[in-house]
């Protein structure tokens, strides 16, 4: 009861500086846009294609690839270039458009389309796409030579324009993969979604830590010892301590996650699995506050620090660079940061649609990490607060 | 009300590392009655506060509450103190009644009565027309009376004030003095340290005098006083012959030397206050104008000057 005092007298004092909720909510989304919207493009996958004398339904091709969402395309010199890219990652699949496609279309002869794709899924789901794509453009092709064999066109550019007129009539029909049984295609990762989950979690953690300098100020103003001099023991002081760098935790990720998703329509996954993870990470941010709290006297001496393990930390731990673009060694040692288990666990929320039994062993390694550090706290605060 | 005094301690000691900063130091306060500990910086005032607030182990001693024994693990005798720190500890970005509110529910009270008291403390500290403002705006003697009135606010049976007007205008240092002086009429037991001499001779009905760390003294003003002789000197101004005057007085037991001076006699007596009308009727007989008349009592500066060889304040 005294520590929910304690706690909410941390909250409120949080939060009533201005310059705080700038900082904590404000701050943190403003960059989930900024990130979003400078590098999502980057992220969303370039698809190479070969139209080099392909003509003009080739063309025309080229500009309905181009109209679909969430993919880009680049146009490349010739197949073997496109190979090479693709097989370099630079880009996510490639289309090979053959010189003369028009001609043989119009001449009745079957052409063949040369689909170039990496082993993995989005890849895949890229090829859906493309099909797609090339499937409708057949298919209002297929319209012109049937108009043209029925005698109702006189010649295939006819035929051609009377199937286009025709299709703009006809509802139109688009195939989206489906999912059934647990493991779904794999979910598109939005334009903020992977910006929005690492910022979260590297401002969650500078905050707590910057919560360690409002702990050393209590101290240094002789708050404690008066709360002390109270008949309330040091273990509620400690839990109030606790409680309040926790609460404050919540309520940032709480305004971040509903704001970026409300806001930007950023999607963090299932719910539950996202409040488990934002809670134990919570605890371990409280815990690290609060230790690096009890190992300076002053404030001064605290803020270059706590901002150092915030920055250092989230960085070692994918905030910054994604983990994926670790080298495997790199990858293990970035391990060692619980925000690195943050970030695995959001990553399989957001980008494999995990549900909370998907990231169970990232929940068990962040409160193995919480109950640690907060053990470690404590121990040091009681220390600490009754020299 | 439980018999017996408030606070008594006896034997109390600590040190820390190489410096004993409290050696053997013991009293005891009676409800009703206001306790000084006067000493100079560094005599360990606020060891000796720490230590019976609960939140410094001694090293040695013992000190009982209204009964019931304090020590660092002791949690539940402190509702029966109030502890008013020497630095302010306040939250600087809560308003007052924040802050009482706050301190109300670790002394166990449930919401509302926290907010009540709050408001009472409020009142009696004559910050309720500025209850709302955050603490940081205050002035340094509305702080210092904020400070206090969390010391009030669960109404203890004992009052700790450590050196509660250091860097206090005048006229804030006189309403908490006048608060103080209220309190021990409703029956708290006061402690109070100051290296103010003034503060000490007005507030306490004893005074216990601290150095290095030992008390070297302790009685109520007169009963110090009187250790260092309790002579007070009389300067009087008068024209003309002296000499039968100066003569006249030093016959009386309780005058202990009478010279006379280039204007007038001077004299040293014991309870000059007392004896003053009885001086102005030998100067009459004696045929003397007494232009006038200065006394000089001894104070506890002067004991601790006795006591020390140094004065309270370098
Ligand atoms: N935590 C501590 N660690 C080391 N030495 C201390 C500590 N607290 C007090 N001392 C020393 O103990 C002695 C007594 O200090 P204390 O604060 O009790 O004096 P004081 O009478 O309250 O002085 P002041 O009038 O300046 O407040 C001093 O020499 C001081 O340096
Ligand atoms: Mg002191």
């Amino acid at each position: 009861m005294k520590a929910l005092s304690i706690g909410l007298v941390n909250l409120r004092r949080a939060f009533r500086q201005r310059s705080n909720v700038f900082f904590v909510f404000v701050f943190p989304m403003l960059l989930i846009l900024v990130l979003g919207v400078t590098f999502g493009g980057a992220a969303t996958p370039r698809v190479g294609v070969v139209s080099a004398g392909s003509g003009p339904l080739g063309t025309a091709l080229v500009r309905q690839l181009e109209g679909l969402p969430h993919l880009k395309v680049v146009a490349v010199g010739g197949p073997a270039a496109l190979v090479t890219d693709v097989a370099r990652g630079n880009l996510g699949a490639g289309l090979v458009i053959p010189r003369g496609y028009s001609e043989a279309i119009r001449g009745g002869r079957a052409v063949a389309l040369r689909y170039v794709q990496r082993p993995d899924p989005s890849s895949r789901q890229l090829g859906q796409a493309i099909q797609g794509v090339v499937a409708a453009q057949a298919a209002v092709l297929g319209a012109a030579r049937f108009a043209v064999a029925q005698h109702a066109a006189p010649g295939f550019q006819a035929g051609l324009a009377a199937a286009r007129r025709a299709e703009a009539l006809v509802p139109a029909v688009t195939v989206r993969p489906a999912s059934a049984g647990t493991v779904p295609f794999a979910q598109r990762v939005g334009e903020f979604d992977e910006g929005a989950w690492t910022e979260l979690v590297l401002f969650l953690f500078l905050t707590a830590m910057t919560g360690a300098v409002g702990q050393i100020e209590v101290r240094r103003l002789g708050l404690s010892r008066r709360m002390l001099a109270t008949p309330t023991p040091p273990s509620a002081v400690i839990a109030g301590e606790a409680l309040g760098r926790f609460l404050v935790a919540i309520i940032q990720a709480a305004v971040i996650i509903t704001g970026s998703a409300l806001l930007f329509g950023v999607g963090w996954g299932s719910p539950p699995g996202v409040a488990a993870v934002v809670i134990v990470f919570s605890l371990v941010a409280a815990g690290a506050g609060i230790l690096v709290g009890t190992l300076f006297r002053n404030e001064q001496q605290a803020i270059g620090v706590c901002l150092l393990l915030g920055l250092g930390l989230g960085a070692l731990g994918g905030c910054m660079v994604p983990l994926e673009l670790f080298s495997p060694a790199m990858r293990a040692v970035a391990h060692v940061t619980p925000q690195a288990w943050a970030n695995d666990a959001f990553a399989r929320l957001v980008g494999d649609g995990a549900t909370i039994a998907g990231i169970a062993p990232q929940l068990a390694v962040l409160a193995g990490y919480a109950a640690a550090v907060l053990a470690l706290a404590s121990w040091r605060l009681r220390r600490v607060l009754t020299a | 009300m439980a018999p017996g005094p408030v606070l008594s301690c006896e034997g109390l000691r600590r040190r820390f590392g190489g410096i004993v900063a409290v050696d053997g130091v013991g009293f005891v306060i009676q409800a009703g009655e206001t306790y000084g500990l006067l000493g100079p910086n560094g005599a360990g005032k606020t060891t000796t506060i720490s230590m019976i607030a609960g939140l410094l182990q001694p090293d040695a001693g013992r000190i009982v509450v209204s009964g019931e024994p304090v020590s660092t693990r002791a949690v539940a005798v402190r509702r029966l103190i109030g502890y008013v720190p020497q630095d302010l500890a306040i939250y600087p970005d809560l308003s007052a009644r924040e802050n009482l509110v706050f301190f109300g529910r670790l002394y166990g009270m449930p919401a509302a009565r926290a907010r009540e008291r709050a408001s009472e403390v409020l009142e009696l500290t004559g910050l309720a027309d500025r209850a709302g403002d955050l603490v940081k705006t205050y002035s340094g003697g509305m702080k210092r009376r904020l400070n206090i009135g969390l010391g009030l606010l669960h109404r203890p049976r004992l009052l700790i004030l450590d050196e509660p007007t250091v860097g206090v205008d005048p006229q804030s240092r006189n309403a908490i003095l006048e608060s103080v002086e209220s309190l021990a009429g409703e029956g708290i037991a006061v402690l109070y340290t100051t290296h103010y001499m003034e503060e000490a001779e007005r507030l306490c009905d004893r005074v216990g005098i601290i150095d290095h760390g030992a008390l070297i003294a302790e009685g109520t003003r007169d009963e110090l006083v009187s250790m260092v002789g309790g002579r007070d000197r009389v300067r009087l101004l008068a024209p003309g012959d002296l000499g039968a005057w100066a003569a006249a007085l030093a016959g009386r037991e309780w005058v202990h030397e009478a010279s006379v001076t280039g204007q007038g006699v001077d004299l040293m007596v014991t309870g000059a206050r007392g004896h003053l009308a009885e001086i102005l009727a030998a100067a009459a007989q004696a045929g003397v104008t007494v232009r006038s008349v200065e006394v000089t009592e001894p104070d506890l500066e002067a004991v601790f000057l006795h006591l020390t060889g140094r004065a309270l304040r370098d």
